[in-house]
């Protein structure tokens, strides 16, 4: 009764707001109500006001757009008798208005996330079956020894833990393959994944036809286990030992729950934050969606299965026959049908895997792509909105999930808007000097406001608009592709694995550059437009500077695509854990500082280090949380060291010669998943709207000098190239 | 309601000339169309004695003048200008042969060569005459050909194309003007009865005097009687309306006036028994029956309209003969305003979502060759609009300009003389503008006729060069189109009190007053009696029919009737001065004293001492501030108060002749107006005065003042005001009229919004803790 009466009540509200904002009041009116909210929610955003205020301070907000979207409605289209600025107008009317829905779905997904949730314990003796699906196609041997040493290593009875190897890269397809060297490959791949499983006490299974691509496998996989709760974990995520702990006990209290879903931490950083070197200091993308969209679908029981990192019921997974394959984004696709029959999700939010995300730009992409297709594909096959079985929220939630994927198309729009008046003096956008500062600065300034209300501490200013521009220029045919052929894209594993040893320019990075130079050519034209045509610099000035800010932007992404080399494989994890290290068979006290996956750096007491030539092989000794209390060795190779008085700090490579040093491994990375979180914390920080614009800025600055040094030398490049040839 | 009277013609039978005079009876069944049935009545000798007549050269003996221009000056200005509008002629006149005389004068800057003034009557070229009459006013005569001109109404059209003998630039063509003045205009009738008027319907013909004006004199010999007085009242607004002329005015008195002055007509009212005295004979049957006719005999030796009959009443049936047919249903609205005596076409009255062509509005498609293009229409809005501060109207332009024109030239759309709109013509190579829309505040809009105003401000490269003597280039560079329109959204409409503007637009609320209107006069004496006569006339114009009248001797007899007070100062009870917001403290000695001043010197002292100290430096950024907010955006400060202004009684300024104002009544359910002066004398002269349409257009807010040093309407803006309910309840003019209250209570609007926010958000709040999942 009293939900009905809350909704009632809401109802009435926002009629009564709807009905005051659609009022035809003046443009002084405009502007005096937007200084005083704006204001209002200034001043709401600096009290740092949670709870109802958080709530107030967005309905003011929306207040605002709404006026602006009324407005836009009523009075800014151009006429219809001059198609070649209706046409165009009319577009940009809708990509704005596609922007406004994205903000209210968002709005609604997020309006109250939930907290994070307390953890739940398994009754005593109650531990349910458990399998671990680890579905690989072509990772390497080293990458999956981590990630099954990892799963095997975690905290749960032995008996009720099956850990499978589901390889879809040594099937008898492949190693039938008329293609010799494939099928070779194949073949090998399948004698050494059987070996390492053999040794790590892990189940591999492989099937007859690569069918269906991962759903397939994972389906392969259920038909040869019985667990009554399956864990799925990408080749390249390993679980640290909590991760059962932490997520099985919730199946006990929830009869119906199909799915806990756990975020995806990454020990690397993807190319933007490599790139722009924001990885130490700034959230990353997904956490804004793992840390608070994912809580907030939640709220509406609406979270959704992300392929990885999640443990799902059996029973439920045969409610639907399994995985559902009909998409190239299986995991969002299986949770859309489940919700459907009435099943619930949880989320935990909660880093308790740690994975490896794309490093390239190109591989980036290709996942992005994926997903956009992927999305767009669920969206057209089982448009959420109408899907029986659903509640309103859900639908709304996997709406806002799936439409979100639709950006490049308004971002095109946005991008080319204002050239078209720069370029061909069409006026698209009908509205005097004095309205644009009342309706759309009004509307610009509060939306970014909402944004920072809402994601602040995730999401810094202007970060989305970057990573949607960055996506925009290869996503856009992609997702039109799918737009016009929903079944043609099919499922492309994204390679996470690859390091870029030197600096250069993103083989997919040339349109940027034509882009940037573009919108250059565009600001050039403001400025002699401002100077010839006075009598309507104030126009010009207006588009000039939406100009501008696309051009900030194109700039900044010339510095995403300008790929820096590293050094190091892959990304170290502090860790701070005592060990002895030891070098022919003498043992010194030492301290791990910091691992990756492929090496640790040790500080080591009292060592001798200058006679030691590089390549020494040692080892490191130190007691497993997941073993017995006993100590054990993992074998190193000092690759560099740095010698301060008594103490020497030394790189070392792993040197894994049996199964249990990949355990050791895992230990070392994996163990400790509050470490994780830690990290995670000590980058989320809230720097404001102001302040995070002018970093934006100056960074975009810095950026784009980057994108043009490594554009000309990579021009000299090729011309030595040629010359060479 | 519509009523045959049967009243038999005059026939004259003391004139020689006196031949085909028969008894015609006339129909008062309704207006009468403009050709109405022709009478040949007896030729008669009539002289207009126009002051300054320096064009005509031969005088003929019994020849008959009519002036015809409208206004108190005539002025064309620009490189192109018109005007045009109506004058009713008798049938007899219109079938006499005519001349159309007028001098002109003209700027020295005018360049004769392509300049041209041209006179269309009813659409053809009467005559036309390159300007070049810079040094002294030339005199012009044209003779209209017969046939010409009609009974009834008769278009006249005058217009000017001007060009600056040596500057091409926009500033030049402010420099450009061409004058006619309006005692030089008229036109002349060659047959001697051009001066007789017969039926009821050549009341229409009343005419202009010298200076654009029209008066009616009523002789009643009983005029002091009381119980006259409302049927006066009525008389005067019928024949009001039957003139329609743009300012009436009346003189009651109870002697013959002169007689055969141009613009003026006499009416002789009373029982047979009064008015025998001032005829050589009574018209028959008005010792027994009603009576309304015109006269002319040996004593008015011109044509007197005698309204008579046996008795009293039988004078008010006659009366109501008159004033009667103009009456319309007080609650329906006119399709037009009736303006065509001074501008044509007639204004349309829009009430509600309306596409008006500039064809109907009289604006025909031009092409231009110069640089500052006008042309203006009117259009009119009932008297409870209300969308002053939210409203737009839309211009839906057709126009075209070659790549002659230069970017940066405009077109900017004034109403009512301000600037409501700026659309710059900023494409190089010419453009054709479709229907392309162009806002219009309604800001400046007021009930009653509008006037729009179209100005084209068209640089161009030729124009840099402007070599003297260069023949003028004929190549258009500019077209307005005829298919272009005005639309008018609709609109709020709700009435308010009190509001000036309503009764100057279309006499509201008087005019939907079906019920008698209960005027107080303080003394029925000539000159208050005049007064009343020519407010009341005014009023019936304004709104299109005539007023029921009661006459009431105390405010308390008004009731909750809507009331009109007229008397000098000094005799009016003190409730009707509280009641319309009047300070009564200076009711005795308004007009006595010298001006004391005091109020207007201290502000302009603090003003002078605000200027005086604005040094600082943290001041004059305030100050510039606030000036560029309210230049920018029409935002100052008083536009963010919350609380309504505190209404200050209104002192009357000594400079002011004659007062208007409006208030509500004690029980606060009807209105009150008032208007006084300080004495009968200047309440007649002021009353003449503000009938004028120019002045009666200025009429606004609670309290106008006329200044006669001046020749200015000051308006007391309205501070606080009551709605009065005028149109069906409906949720949408609701939702306007709260837009309109909103848009002009700035911060209520903040407030409200914020307010329903707030509640919004908890509201939100509330209802996401209880969907969902909560922990």
């Amino acid at each position: 009764m009293s939900k009905i009466g809350s909704v009632a009540a809401w109802a009435f509200f926002s009629l009564c707001v709807i009905a005051v904002i659609t009022l035809p009041v003046n443009l002084q009116t405009q502007l005096i109500v937007s200084v005083l909210i704006v204001t209002f929610m200034a001043v709401l955003k600096l009290a740092n006001a949670g709870g109802r205020w958080r709530l107030i301070a967005l309905a003011f907000g929306t207040a605002i757009v709404l006026r602006y979207v009324y407005w836009r409605t009523t009075s800014t289209l151009p006429p219809l008798n001059q198609l070649e600025n209706f046409i165009p107008g009319f577009l940009l009317y809708l990509a704005e208005m596609y922007s406004v829905m994205m903000l209210s779905l968002s709005l609604f997904v997020v309006a109250m996330p939930l907290p994070p949730r307390k953890s739940s314990s398994i009754s005593e003796g109650k531990f349910p079956k458990v399998d671990v699906f680890v579905p690989s196609y072509n990772e390497d041997a080293g990458l999956l020894a981590n990630t099954l040493a990892a799963a095997k290593a975690m905290d749960y009875p032995a008996d009720k833990l099956t850990v499978w190897l589901l390889d879809d890269g040594g099937t008898l397809q492949k190693r039938n393959s008329a293609n010799l060297v494939e099928a070779q490959r194949a073949s090998a791949r399948n004698a050494e994944l059987q070996a390492l499983c053999d040794d790590l006490g892990v189940r591999y299974l492989t099937r007859e036809r690569n069918e269906h691509a991962k759903a397939g496998n994972l389906n392969n996989g259920m038909l040869h286990s019985d667990g009554e709760l399956i864990a799925v974990f990408d080749a390249d995520h390993a679980p640290a030992r909590d991760f059962l702990l932490e997520t099985v006990g919730y199946f006990e209290q929830d009869p119906k729950l199909f799915l806990v879903q756990t975020p995806h931490f990454f020990l690397n950083p993807d190319p933007l934050e490599r790139n722009l070197r924001t990885f130490e200091k700034m959230p990353s993308e997904n956490e804004m969606f793992y840390g608070i969209i994912q809580r907030g679908l939640d709220k509406w029981n609406a979270a959704f299965f992300c392929g990885s990192a999640a443990v799902l019921r059996r029973k439920a997974l045969e409610d639907t026959e399994g995985f559902s394959g009909m998409s190239i984004t299986e995991d969002c696709e299986t949770a859309l049908a489940l919700h459907g029959r009435g099943w619930n999700s949880i989320y935990v939010d909660r880093p308790l895997i740690a994975g490896l995300q794309p490093a390239t730009f190109a591989s980036f992409i290709g996942q992005r792509s994926r997903w956009a297709q992927g999305m767009m594909q669920i969206l057209l096959f089982r448009f959420p909105l109408f899907k029986g079985g659903l509640s309103i929220p859900q639908r709304l939630c996997y709406m806002s999930s799936t439409l979100f994927w639709l950006f490049p198309i308004p971002r095109t729009i946005f991008l080319f808007a204002p050239l078209f008046y720069l370029f061909f003096d069409l006026e698209i956008f009908t509205a005097s000097g004095g309205e644009f500062l009342a309706y759309t600065l009004a509307y610009m300034v509060v939306n970014l406001m909402m944004q920072n209300y809402l994601y602040g501490s995730f999401r810094w200013p202007w970060i989305s608009e970057l990573y949607e521009f960055a996506q925009t220029v290869h996503l856009l045919p992609a997702v039109i592709s799918v737009l016009l052929r929903p079944s043609r894209p099919t499922f492309k594993v994204t390679a996470k694995d690859e390091s870029i040893s030197e600096s250069r320019l993103s083989e997919i990075g040339r349109p940027f550059f034509v882009i940037f130079a573009v919108l250059f050519v565009a600001l050039l034209m403001t400025v002699y437009r401002v100077y010839t045509e006075p009598y309507k610099a104030d126009v010009t000035l207006v588009v000039g500077g939406w100009n501008l800010l696309n051009l900030i932007m194109a700039g900044c992404v010339l510095g995403v695509v300008s790929e820096r080399g590293e050094r190091a494989a892959s990304r170290r994890v502090k860790v701070s854990r005592r060990c002895e290290f030891g070098v022919a068979d003498q043992w010194y006290p030492a301290t791990i500082e910091d691992v990756s996956a492929h090496g640790a750096r040790v500080q080591v007491y009292g060592i001798d280090a200058s006679t030691l030539p590089t390549d020494t092989e040692g080892g490191i000794r130190f007691e497993p949380y997941s073993g017995s209390g006993v100590a054990e060795t993992l074998p190193v190779a000092i690759r560099n060291k740095e010698i301060a008085g008594d103490i020497t700090i030394m790189g070392c490579r792993y040197l894994p010669q049996a199964a249990r040093h990949h355990s050791l491994v895992a230990d070392l990375i994996f163990a400790n998943s509050r470490q994780w979180s830690e990290f995670q914390s000590a980058r989320r920080g809230n720097p404001g709207l102001v302040r995070g614009t002018f970093w934006f800025l100056w960074m975009a600055l810095y950026q784009t000098s980057r994108g043009m040094i490594y554009f000309l030398r990579s021009l000299r490049g090729s011309e030595a190239q040629k010359e060479g040839a | 309601m519509l009523r045959r009277l049967v009243l038999p013609a005059l026939l004259l039978a003391g004139l020689a000339t006196a031949a085909s005079a028969q008894p015609s009876p006339f129909d008062m069944t309704g207006e009468r169309p403009a050709d109405a049935p022709i009478l040949q009545p007896p030729a008669s000798t009539g002289t207009g004695g126009g002051p300054a007549e320096p064009a005509v050269t031969a005088r003929v003996p019994d020849e008959f003048k009519r002036f015809i221009i409208p206004f108190s000056a005539l002025s064309l200005t620009g490189e192109v200008d018109e005007r045009t509008w109506s004058v009713y002629l008798t049938p007899a006149q219109a079938q006499s042969a005519a001349t159309l005389d007028f001098a002109y004068q003209n700027a020295i800057v005018v360049a004769p060569e392509a300049s041209t003034l041209s006179i269309f009557i009813n659409g053809e070229l009467a005559g036309e005459k390159p300007i070049g009459s810079a040094e002294a006013a030339t005199a012009l005569s044209y003779d209209l050909k017969p046939g010409l001109l009609r009974a009834g109404s008769n278009d006249i059209r005058v217009k000017v194309r001007q060009r600056h003998r040596t500057d091409c630039t926009v500033e030049s063509t402010y420099e450009l003007w061409t004058e006619i003045a309006p005692e030089s205009a008229f036109i002349r009738f060659s047959s001697g009865d051009s001066a007789t008027l017969t039926s009821l319907d050549d009341v229409r013909a009343v005419g202009l005097d010298a200076r654009g004006r029209t008066q009616f004199n009523l002789v009643v010999p009983g005029l002091q009687q009381p119980s006259r007085t409302a049927a006066l009242m009525r008389l005067a607004q019928g024949l009001a309306l039957r003139g329609q002329m743009p300012a009436q005015e009346f003189a009651l008195s109870e002697v013959m006036p002169d007689l055969a002055e141009p613009g003026q007509m006499t009416a002789l009212v009373g029982t047979a028994e009064e008015v025998a005295p001032f005829l050589e004979r009574l018209p028959d049957g008005a010792s027994s029956g009603p009576v309304a006719m015109f006269m002319r005999d040996g004593k008015t030796k011109s044509s007197v309209l005698v309204v008579s009959g046996p008795d009293w009443p039988a004078v008010q049936e006659a009366i109501e003969g008159i004033t009667q047919p103009m009456d319309r249903p007080s609650n329906v609205p006119r399709d037009v305003i009736a303006t065509g005596r001074w501008l044509l076409p007639e204004t349309p009255l829009v009430v509600t979502n309306t596409r008006l062509r500039f064809s109907e509005l009289g604006v025909e498609t031009s092409e231009f060759t110069g640089r500052r293009f006008r042309t203006r229409f009117s259009v009119a809005v009932p008297s409870d609009f209300y969308a002053d501060a939210y409203g737009d109207a839309t211009l839906l332009l057709d126009a075209a300009y070659t790549e002659a024109v230069l970017p940066g030239s405009h077109i900017d759309i004034y109403v009512n003389g301000n600037i409501a709109s700026t659309i710059p013509l900023n494409s190089v190579t010419g453009d054709i503008l479709r229907h392309l829309p162009i806002k219009v505040t309604m800001r400046h809009f007021k009930p009653g006729p509008n006037l729009i105003e179209i100005e084209a401000v068209l640089s161009a490269e030729p124009d840099k060069a402007c070599a003297p003597g260069t023949p003028a280039s004929n190549d258009p560079r500019f077209a307005l189109f005829d298919t272009s329109e005005l639309r008018m959204p609709d609109f709020a409409r709700i009435g308010r009190r009190p509001n000036l503007a309503a009764i100057s637009g279309a006499a509201a609320p008087y005019r939907n007053d079906a019920a008698a209107v209960p005027l107080f006069v303080d003394r029925a004496d000539e000159d208050t009696l005049s007064a009343a006569a020519t407010f009341l006339a005014r009023l019936a114009v304004a709104g299109g029919r005539p007023l029921l009248v009661e006459v009431i001797t105390s405010p308390l007899a008004a009731g909750s009737r809507n009331a009109i007070f007229i008397g000098a100062m000094p005799q009016l009870p003190k409730t009707v001065l509280t009641q319309v917001g009047v300070d009564p403290a200076r009711q005795m000695s308004w007009g006595n004293a010298e001006d004391t001043g005091r109020p207007d010197d201290t502000q302009k002292a603090i003003d002078e001492w605000r200027t005086r100290l604005s040094g600082g430096a943290w001041r004059t950024q305030v100050t510039a501030f606030q000036t560029w907010v309210k230049q920018e955006f029409d935002i100052s400060l008083s536009s963010l108060r919350i609380l309504p202004e505190a209404q200050a009684a209104y002192v009357p300024p000594e400079s002011a002749g004659l007062v208007l104002a409006q208030g509500a009544n004690p029980s606060d359910d009807a209105t009150w107006t008032l208007l006084t002066a300080p004495t009968a004398k200047r309440l007649r002269e002021g009353a003449s005065a503000i009938a004028d349409v120019t002045r009666w257009q200025q009429l606004a807010g609670r309290v106008s003042a006329y200044e006669p040093a001046t020749d200015k309407i000051e308006a007391t803006p309205v501070a606080g005001f009551d709605f009065v309910q005028t149109q069906p309840a409906s949720l949408t003019n609701y939702r306007l009229i709260l837009a309109n209250w909103l848009s002009s209570n700035i911060m209520a609007y903040a407030l409200l919004l914020i307010v329903l926010s707030v509640l919004l958000g908890l509201a939100t709040s509330s209802m996401l803790t209880r969907l969902g999942r909560r922990q």
